[in-house]
C-alpha cells in the first residue's frame, strides 16, 4: 500500500503519514438497543469498492478528515474536513 | 601511475584483482572455475550469466550469505567464501543437505539507510536506451533519476537535470508510482540505502536477460551464456577459454565468433540447439556431444533466448510505464525440448529441478504452470525464475500441446530481485524520552526501566547494592511513614478547551464533567462502545471552558486522537492540545508531605482549604505550579505540575525541604506495591483489551445519570447481566511471589491469571490481583497460582489491603 492521500490541510502525502480510522458510520441514537451498538462497533460493511472513511494526519497537521476511496484500486476520489460535509460529491 | 593492488581472500587463499574487477572476474582470472555447489545435489557450478541474473556465482562475503560476486566490485580485505561446499555430490543419490552456514548476525558494521525522493521521471536501467530516454526528458526540463544496477553507465549521461544512481537495483513498482530501489555503497560493509522514489512517470530500460538451453549437463562449469562471455571479453579483458563451442541462433553465434577469434579463442563449432545432446566433463566442461559427433572444448557458449527483464514490475499493469530498448522486446519464446536422451538437463539451477522432473510432473497430472512450480520448487529460489521460467513454460507447452500464451507464467510479486532484510528495516531508531528530572534520578542512583519510549526509575539504588527488595522497602517505608516523591512526568497531559469542552468530555468519559466545579479533580475512565476500558486518568476543571486531563504513560497519543475523532465527528467546538512534553510533574505523598510542601508554598494546604480531589494554582519553590490533591499510592499527596523547564529545580527543592523528615524519592516498583495495597488498577497491567469496569471492580465509574456517553448501552447491559470474570485481590499462603501473569487454577482447572503479585509490607504477606471466574470471587476462596510447574496457594481477599476507608488520603 503506497498510494497518495490528499490531506485537506497539507495536500498530497504518502499514505504512511496517516492513520486509518475505519468506515464512516452513523452512531445509533443513545436510546437504541444494545444490539444496535454491537452492530455499529463490530459489524463493518467491508465494501469492495468505493466508500467514505476516516483518516488522521498523524505525521502532519493532526486533523481527522474523510476520504472517498476505492478499496480495490486505492484510488482516492475526494477528501474533505467534516465541517465541509456539504461539499461531498 | 601504478594502480594500488587489490588483494582479497577466497576460501582463505589470497587473490589479486585489477581495478574494475568484480569479485567474480578477479576469481575467474585467477583460475577459479567452480564458484558454488548446488543446493540439492551439490553439483559444481561456474559463471553463467555475469549479469546478476543467475544463482551460480553467489558467495558469502564478509559474513553476508548469497551475495552475487559478479555485481560486487573487488575490494581489498574482502573475505569471500564459497557456499554449500560440503554437500554430497551425486545426481541420483540421496543428498545430504547442508544449508549455508549461518553467519553470526553482526551488531557492529552495517549502514542501512532510507531516502525519500521525488522526480518527474525515473528511468530504470542505464544502458543506451535508458540514457537516451533520460536525456530526452531532461531536455524537456524535467527532473530525471537514472538508476543503473552496475557500477557504471553504458554511456555518457551528463546533464544537470539528470541524477544518476549507480549500483542501484530497482526491486518493485508500487501504487502511486512509488519505486523501491536499493543502492549499495561497496566501499563499506553492508552499506545499503533503500530509495523510496516517487515518480511522475516511469521509463523501464532494464534490457533483457539471457536464459539457458536444455541439454544434459547444461549446468557444468564452463557452459556459459553469451552475456558472460561478452562481459569477460570487453569489460575485464579476459578470454574465457581456448576452444569454444557456440550453441544457438546462427546469426548471434557468428557475431560472437567474430569477437572470440581475434581475442585468441578458437571456435570449434556452432551448433543449432536441437542437435546438442550433452555437455561432457566432470567438474568442468571438456566437450559437447551431438547424436553423431563429439567436439572437444573448454568453454561452451549458449546464445540463449532473451527475455525482457521486467521482474520488478510484477503485480503492476504495464500500461502505467513506458518500456524502451530490449525491455520492450518480445516476451518468452519457445526453446526446443531436450531430446529423449537429455532429460537430465537442469531446468532450475537454484533447486536442481531437471527436465525429467518437470516432464514427470506434467505426466502425473499437474500440468498447470503454478502446480509445476509448487510440486518441483522450480522457480522458487534466488534467481526468481529468470533461468528456469522459459524452460518450464516451454516444457509445459510442449507436453500439453499449448502455446506459450496459453500456458502463461506463474504469478510474481515484488521484490525482484531479492532485497536484504537489513535495508528494509533501515537504521536503528530507538528514540528515548527523558523527563526533565532524568539526570537528577541518575545522580540519585536510579535503576532504569523502559516504559514505551520513556526511561523511568524502577527504584533508586544510592548505595549501589543492587538489592531491589531492600531499596524498595526503604522507599515504601518513606512513603507510608514519612514522605516520598515520584517523577510522574511521563503521564500523558492533555488540555481540552472551547465552548463544547464539557459536552465532549461528557460524551467520551463515563462521568459528567460539564457540571464539575472549577477547582475540582475527578478520576474517570474512557470506554469504547462495547464498554471496554481504553484508558483512565484525572480530569481537572481549570476554567468554565478549559479542562486538564492526565492519561496513562503509553496512551496519550491514542487518547488525544480518540478525543479529536469524536470532536471532529460531532462537530464539537474544542481545541485539544497534548502538553506532555511541555510539563513536568511529580507526586509528593506521605503522612508528612504537607509539612514538606508547606516549606515551599504560601498556599493553604489544610484539608479545609484544599480538600482531597481539589486543585490549586500557586507559586511552589518560586515557580508557578498547579497542585492536584490526589492519591494513587494511598497516602495524602499532591501531584505538582510545572513547566518542564522548572522540573529539575522543583525536584531539588522538594528533596531539600524533605531532608529533615528523611523524604526519599521512589520509583515505579515501589509505586506498584503501594497502589497494589490499595487495589488501584493500572490500565494495561491489570486490565487487557477486553476488560470492562464491572469486571475490573470499578462498577462505580459507570454513571447512568446522563442520557448518553460512549459505552453507556454496553455498560447498562453488563450491569443487568452476569459477569464472565472478575478481577479480585488475593493473599499468598507462602512467602514466594510467582511472576505476574501466572495462571490461576481451581481444582486443577485454569480459571484465570494473576496480573500483579508483590510482597506487601503492610500485610507481611505476598498479595496480588488476579482474573478469576465469578464463582471464585468470594472472600476466602482458595486458588492456586502455577509457575514452572510448581503450585502456590492463595486465598481471595475482597477488601482493600491498606486503609480500606481511605481516611489517610483525606488527613
Amino acid at each position: 500500500m503506497s498510494f497518495l492521500l490528499k490531506c485537506p490541510n497539507c495536500g498530497e502525502r504518502s499514505v504512511y503519514e496517516f492513520r486509518f480510522g475505519g468506515e464512516v458510520r452513523q452512531r445509533p441514537a443513545p436510546q437504541a438497543e444494545p444490539e444496535a451498538f454491537v452492530t455499529y462497533a463490530l459489524y463493518k460493511r467491508n465494501i469492495a469498492g468505493v466508500q467514505w472513511e476516516w483518516w488522521y494526519h498523524r505525521g502532519g497537521c493532526g486533523e481527522w478528515f474523510k476520504a472517498n476511496r476505492n478499496t480495490l484500486t486505492n484510488e482516492v476520489h475526494q477528501t474533505l474536513l467534516p465541517k465541509d460535509e456539504e461539499q461531498r460529491g | 601511475m601504478q594502480q594500488p593492488q587489490i588483494l582479497f581472500e577466497w576460501n582463505g587463499n589470497s587473490v589479486t584483482a585489477k581495478p574494475g574487477d568484480t569479485v567474480a572476474s578477479a576469481l575467474y582470472r585467477s583460475g577459479v572455475r567452480i564458484f558454488s555447489y548446488s543446493y540439492q545435489y551439490g553439483r559444481p557450478r561456474g559463471l553463467l550469466c555475469l549479469t546478476g541474473s543467475c544463482p551460480n556465482c553467489m558467495v558469502n562475503i564478509d559474513g553476508v550469505p548469497n551475495v552475487r560476486s559478479c555485481t560486487t566490485p573487488a575490494r581489498s580485505g574482502l573475505s569471500v567464501l564459497a557456499q554449500n561446499q560440503n554437500v554430497y555430490r551425486g545426481f541420483d543419490s540421496p543428498a545430504v543437505k547442508r544449508f549455508p552456514a549461518a553467519p553470526p548476525l553482526s551488531e557492529s558494521e552495517h549502514h542501512y539507510q532510507h531516502a525519500y525522493l521525488q522526480f518527474d521521471v525515473v528511468v530504470v536501467g542505464g544502458g543506451r536506451s535508458g540514457i537516451e530516454a533520460a536525456l530526452a526528458s531532461a531536455e524537456r526540463g524535467m527532473q530525471v533519476a537514472l538508476l543503473e544496477k552496475q557500477p557504471a553507465l553504458g554511456g555518457d549521461s551528463v546533464h544537470p537535470m539528470v541524477t544518476t544512481f549507480l549500483n542501484c537495483t530497482c526491486f518493485g513498482l508500487y501504487e502511486g508510482n512509488l519505486l523501491g530501489a536499493v543502492q549499495i555503497d561497496y566501499a563499506r560493509p553492508n552499506a545499503e540505502t533503500l530509495l523510496h522514489l516517487r515518480a511522475g512517470s516511469v521509463v523501464v530500460a532494464t534490457g533483457a536477460y539471457e536464459t539457458q538451453f536444455l541439454f544434459a549437463n547444461n549446468d557444468l562449469p564452463g557452459v556459459m551464456l553469451s552475456t558472460a562471455v561478452l562481459r569477460l571479453l570487453h569489460q575485464h579483458k579476459i578470454v574465457p577459454g581456448k576452444r569454444a563451442v557456440l550453441i544457438g541462433d546462427p546469426a548471434r553465434c557468428s557475431q560472437l565468433q567474430a569477437e572470440l577469434e581475434p581475442a585468441g579463442a578458437e571456435v570449434v563449432a556452432s551448433l543449432p540447439i536441437g542437435s546438442v545432446v550433452s555437455a561432457l566433463g566432470d567438474d568442468h566442461v571438456t566437450g559437447v556431444a551431438t547424436a553423431t559427433v563429439t567436439y572437444d572444448a573448454d568453454v561452451v557458449v549458449m546464445c540463449g533466448p532473451l527475455v525482457p527483464d521486467l521482474g520488478f514490475l510484477a503485480g503492476t499493469s504495464l500500461e502505467s510505464v513506458s518500456l524502451v530498448g530490449a525491455a520492450a522486446g518480445p516476451g518468452l519464446a519457445y526453446i526446443p525440448p531436450p531430446s529423449a536422451q537429455s532429460t537430465d538437463a537442469i531446468a532450475c539451477l537454484c533447486m536442481d529441478v531437471s527436465g525429467r522432473d518437470v516432464a514427470e510432473t506434467i505426466e502425473s497430472g499437474m500440468g498447470h504452470i503454478e502446480l509445476i512450480k509448487r510440486f518441483t520448487k522450480l522457480g522458487k529460489s534466488a534467481c526468481q525464475g529468470r533461468m528456469c521460467q522459459t524452460a518450464a513454460v516451454s516444457l509445459c507447452g510442449q507436453v500439453s500441446g499449448q502455446t506459450i500464451a496459453q500456458v502463461g507464467t506463474t504469478v510474481a510479486r515484488p521484490p525482484a530481485p531479492p532485497v536484504s532484510l537489513g535495508v528494509l528495516a533501515g537504521m536503528r531508531h530507538h528514540p528515548v524520552r527523558r523527563t526533565p528530572m532524568h539526570y537528577q534520578h541518575d545522580r540519585l542512583g536510579a535503576v532504569w526501566m523502559d516504559m514505551g519510549d520513556w526511561k523511568r526509575p524502577r527504584y533508586y539504588d544510592s548505595a549501589g547494592t543492587r538489592n531491589q527488595a531492600q531499596c524498595v522497602e526503604q522507599e515504601y517505608r518513606a512513603v507510608r511513614e514519612r514522605a516520598g516523591i515520584i517523577d510522574v512526568s511521563t503521564l500523558g497531559k492533555i488540555e481540552v478547551k472551547g465552548s463544547d469542552a464539557g459536552r465532549l468530555l461528557d460524551l467520551v468519559f463515563t462521568h459528567t464533567f460539564s457540571t464539575l466545579p472549577i477547582g475540582r479533580v475527578r478520576y474517570s475512565v474512557l470506554c469504547d462502545e462495547l464498554g471496554t476500558i481504553l484508558d483512565d486518568g484525572t480530569i481537572s476543571r481549570m476554567d468554565p471552558q478549559r479542562y486538564f486531563l492526565t492519561t496513562t504513560t503509553g496512551n496519550v497519543d491514542f487518547v488525544q486522537q480518540w478525543l479529536e475523532w469524536w470532536a471532529a465527528a460531532g462537530g464539537f467546538k474544542v481545541n485539544i492540545t497534548n502538553l506532555t512534553a511541555g510539563l513536568a510533574s511529580m507526586n509528593l505523598a506521605g503522612p508528612l508531605a504537607r509539612g514538606v510542601l508547606a516549606q515551599l508554598t504560601d498556599c493553604d494546604l489544610s484539608s479545609a482549604a484544599f480538600p482531597y480531589m481539589d486543585w490549586r494554582q500557586a507559586a511552589v519553590a518560586g515557580v508557578p505550579a498547579t497542585m492536584m490533591r490526589i492519591g494513587f499510592v494511598g497516602e495524602m499527596g499532591w501531584e505538582i505540575v510545572v513547566a518542564a523547564e522548572y522540573g529539575s529545580h522543583l525536584w531539588d527543592q522538594v528533596l531539600e525541604a524533605g531532608a529533615s523528615v528523611d523524604l526519599l524519592p521512589f520509583g515505579v516498583e515501589t509505586q506498584r506495591v503501594l497502589r497494589l495495597e490499595k487495589k488501584h488498577v493500572i490500565v494495561g497491567v491489570d486490565t487487557d483489551a477486553l476488560s470492562n469496569p464491572y469486571e475490573a471492580g470499578m462498577a462505580w465509574v459507570a454513571k447512568f445519570d446522563k442520557p448518553d456517553f460512549i459505552g453507556r448501552a454496553a455498560l447498562l447491559h453488563m450491569k443487568q447481566n452476569p459477569l464472565e470474570r472478575m478481577l479480585v485481590g488475593f493473599e499468598m499462603e507462602g512467602s514466594i511471589a510467582p511472576p505476574d501473569g501466572s495462571p490461576v487454577l481451581v481444582d486443577g482447572k485454569p480459571v484465570g491469571w494473576a496480573t500483579s503479585v508483590r510482597f506487601s509490607w503492610e500485610k507481611r504477606k505476598v498479595i496480588g490481583m488476579a482474573w478469576v471466574t465469578p464463582a471464585e470471587a468470594k472472600h476466602g476462596t482458595p486458588i492456586t497460582l502455577r509457575s514452572d510447574a510448581v503450585d502456590y496457594f492463595a486465598n481471595v481477599v475482597e477488601q482493600v489491603f491498606y486503609d480500606p476507608s481511605g481516611q489517610r488520603l483525606k488527613m
